[in-house]
């Protein structure tokens, strides 16, 4: 029972810090454009199987690179992919946000198709870093492997540093300015297209470490876009939408919720009860936690 | 790295203006001296049609709205050619009637999916789950009840199912505003996804096959499946036509003045979805029919929710008889035009055709049509 509750407490805090970074990115969009951005979960598997090519030896033998050198090369790379799709396709339909809604889902599910054609249905498995540590001596049942801690290590630097650029920064504030009020924003001189594109920049960043570490602590696959998207939807309403605070705290709260109900319930029903919370939370409390009303300007 | 991005950056901001420059001459020079060319052309043929339309228009137009010649030409020329397709597809090509009888089916979700999400502007991700509760309904009652149950009875209590979820998932979240209501449609797939894996007795990854299919013969499938979606539109039409459309349009256009208007915005959405919900049963129990298996990868799946709304955008949201048309384009692209590549393939193909309509033609292809061939006497309502 203590090494239930010891393998809880790890493994949830480590699987919530990936969900943190899947979440942060896809509240950011939404916070400053108003765009729910149905793409995020490709970005996350682009991640993924960029990152997989890279370090694999098998896919292209020249190209076998170190995973510390792959890293941000991957990161990067999907940024400039997720600027790229702001600027070649959202930033032509934004004003309408159904159109927008459905060109992004469209990218998703084309995305799916995309990597199938290029590298097929089976799972593409990846390396990061190799090893596990053995707890068995201290009384809990578990085997974490370095990969998660890297992970959550990861995961706060990346989170600190957006923090610091968001709050220090004057390119950061912009951010946060446009994500309270587009026009107070707009008055004081803040650009909102580049602030627009800014967010998608960094979002794909986020996005692409997520990516990395969900590829290579289970493996890369073509629908592997869904899951993501989902308990970013999920802990973006519980957290409240725009606030990266907010979804900080719900991402360890359905991160530790999912641990939970597999080390206690079982393995089928891993997202099954984040999606009954999720819907308690859109009935009786649809700002979420750290949410604030929308203000109508 | 940076300087890299930075130049990439002004290359790409200046590429849309040259771009809307090209765009520009190309409709100066080759767009539009076609469509005068097909404007003459066509202005004789549209009043010569005239006089039968009108007759058209003086008994029904009210009840389905008015055409001009080649709209009514358009309309009775595709009818009579879906008609006749038993006897004419065989000859095109061998597995034509298999396609038109799943377009049939898919045109039945398509529009479905177009009466709710397409007027009212409440986007549904979710509307799979609906057509999935009547299959699945179908196929427990085979299996647990009794399995010669006549479809007389099995049908009614299907489209039933698909009724009481689709008011199960209506009446809390049609409360919501905005991106919410779909969030929550697309959560409803997935749940029932996670349930059909979780529960063995929802038949797992390899669902039921004990239903039958309604015919062997295509000929008669076909006519099985076409059909009921002639009916569904007819009737889809005239509601949308009405009083009612008028409303769920208002609701997708302002819905504080729907409010201040005095009329109760959600008992409208509930009613749009509920309306929506009924023929998404009755497509769900053909498509049991037709493909004789119960399983998630048919009926449940995300991605045929995506794919229906897919088809709503190619023909032009919030027409009905536009979802119809691009339910039929889609599934004819799908699979007769590009029949010889691999199903990734195809797919990226038609996801790119319908981001282009995203972009570019946003109230869809046979809406354009429809309202060029209106005009073509240049006359604008």
């Amino acid at each position: 029972m203590l090494g239930d509750i010891g393998t809880l407490v790890l493994q949830g805090a480590m699987i919530s810090a990936i969900y943190a970074l899947i979440a942060i990115g896809f509240t950011m969009i939404f916070g400053v454009g108003g765009i729910l951005n149905l793409a995020h979960g490709a970005l996350i598997m682009a991640g993924a199987y960029i990152f997989g090519i890279l370090v694999r030896e098998t896919t292209v033998s020249w190209i076998a690179l170190h995973p510390a050198i792959a890293f941000p090369v991957t990161v990067v790379a999907v940024a400039v992919l997720s600027w790229g799709l702001y600027q070649v396709l959202v930033r032509w339909v934004e004003d309408n946000v159904v159109i927008t809604f459905l060109a992004t889902v469209v990218v998703a599910v084309a995305s799916t198709e995309l990597v199938i054609y290029l590298f097929g249905d089976t799972p593409m498995g990846m390396t990061l870093i190799s090893g596990a540590l053995n707890l068995e001596p201290f009384g809990i049942n578990a085997r974490p492997r370095y990969v998660q801690f890297a992970g959550f290590v990861v995961s706060w630097i990346a989170i600190g540093l957006l923090w610091f650029y968001i709050t220090k920064t004057d390119d950061g504030r912009s951010i946060l300015a446009a994500s309270m009020s587009e026009r107070g924003a707009q008055l004081t001189g803040v650009d909102l297209h580049s602030v627009r594109a800014k967010t998608w920049l960094i979002a794909g960043a986020l996005a692409g470490i997520a990516g990395i570490f969900l590829g290579s602590t289970g493996s890369a696959t073509p629908l592997m876009w869904l899951n993501p998207l989902a308990l970013a939807f999920i802990i973006v309403v519980i957290g409240g939408i725009g606030s990266i605070k907010g979804s900080v705290v719900a991402a360890y709260f359905i991160g530790f919720l999912e641990q939970f109900t597999v080390t206690f319930v079982g393995q089928g029903f891993r997202g099954i009860l984040s999606l009954v919370v999720l819907a308690i939370f859109l009935l009786y409390l649809p700002q979420g936690l750290y949410g604030r009303e929308f203000v109508h300007d | 790295m940076i300087s890299t991005i930075l130049l990439l950056g002004t290359i790409l901001s200046t590429v849309p203006g040259r771009i809307e420059d090209v765009a520009g001459s190309v409709r100066r020079n080759v767009l539009l001296p076609i469509g005068q060319t097909l404007d003459r052309l066509l202005a004789p043929v549209d009043r010569a049609l005239q006089p039968v339309a009108d007759g058209y228009n003086r008994r029904l137009g009210t009840y389905f709205g008015e055409m001009t010649g080649l709209q009514f030409a358009l309309i009775f020329g595709a009818l009579i050619a879906l008609l006749t397709a038993g006897l004419w597809a065989p000859l095109v090509s061998g597995s034509l009637l298999r396609t038109l009888a799943l377009a049939s089916i898919w045109a039945i979700f398509a529009m479905s999916w177009d009466i709710q999400s397409g007027y009212t502007g409440y986007i549904s991700f979710g509307h799979s789950v609906l057509s999935a509760a009547a299959g699945y309904t179908t196929a427990l009652l085979l299996v647990h009840v009794n399995p010669e149950l006549s479809l007389w009875i099995t049908a009614p209590i299907s489209v039933l199912a698909a009724l009481v979820l689709g008011l199960l998932i209506a009446l809390p979240s049609l409360r919501l505003e905005g991106p919410y209501f779909s969030l929550i449609t697309f959560v409803a797939v997935l749940l029932f996804y996670r349930l059909t894996t979780a529960f063995t007795s929802l038949g797992g990854i390899p669902g039921f096959s004990s239903p039958d299919v309604f015919t062997w013969d295509p000929t008669m499938r076909y006519y099985y499946m076409l059909v009921p979606m002639l009916l569904i539109a007819l009737a889809l039409t005239f509601m949308a036509r009405s009083n009612l459309g008028m409303i769920l349009v208002a609701i997708r256009e302002n819905e504080s003045a729907v409010s201040a208007a005095g009329i109760n915005p959600t008992k409208f959405k509930i009613w749009s979805f509920a309306l929506s919900s009924i023929p998404m049963g009755i497509g769900g129990v053909l498509l049991v029919g037709f493909t004789g298996n119960v399983d998630p990868h048919t009926f449940v799946i995300v991605d045929n929710s995506i794919e229906m709304i897919a088809m709503a955008v190619i023909g032009g949201m919030s027409s009905i008889l536009g979802p119809l048309g691009g339910a039929f384009l889609f599934e004819f692209l799908n699979h007769e035009v590009l029949h010889g590549f691999s199903t990734p393939v195809r797919y990226l193909f038609l996801w790119g055709l319908v981001l282009l309509v995203l972009v570019f033609a946003r109230d869809g292809l046979f809406r354009m049509i429809w309202h060029r061939l209106g005009a073509v006497r240049g006359e604008n309502e």
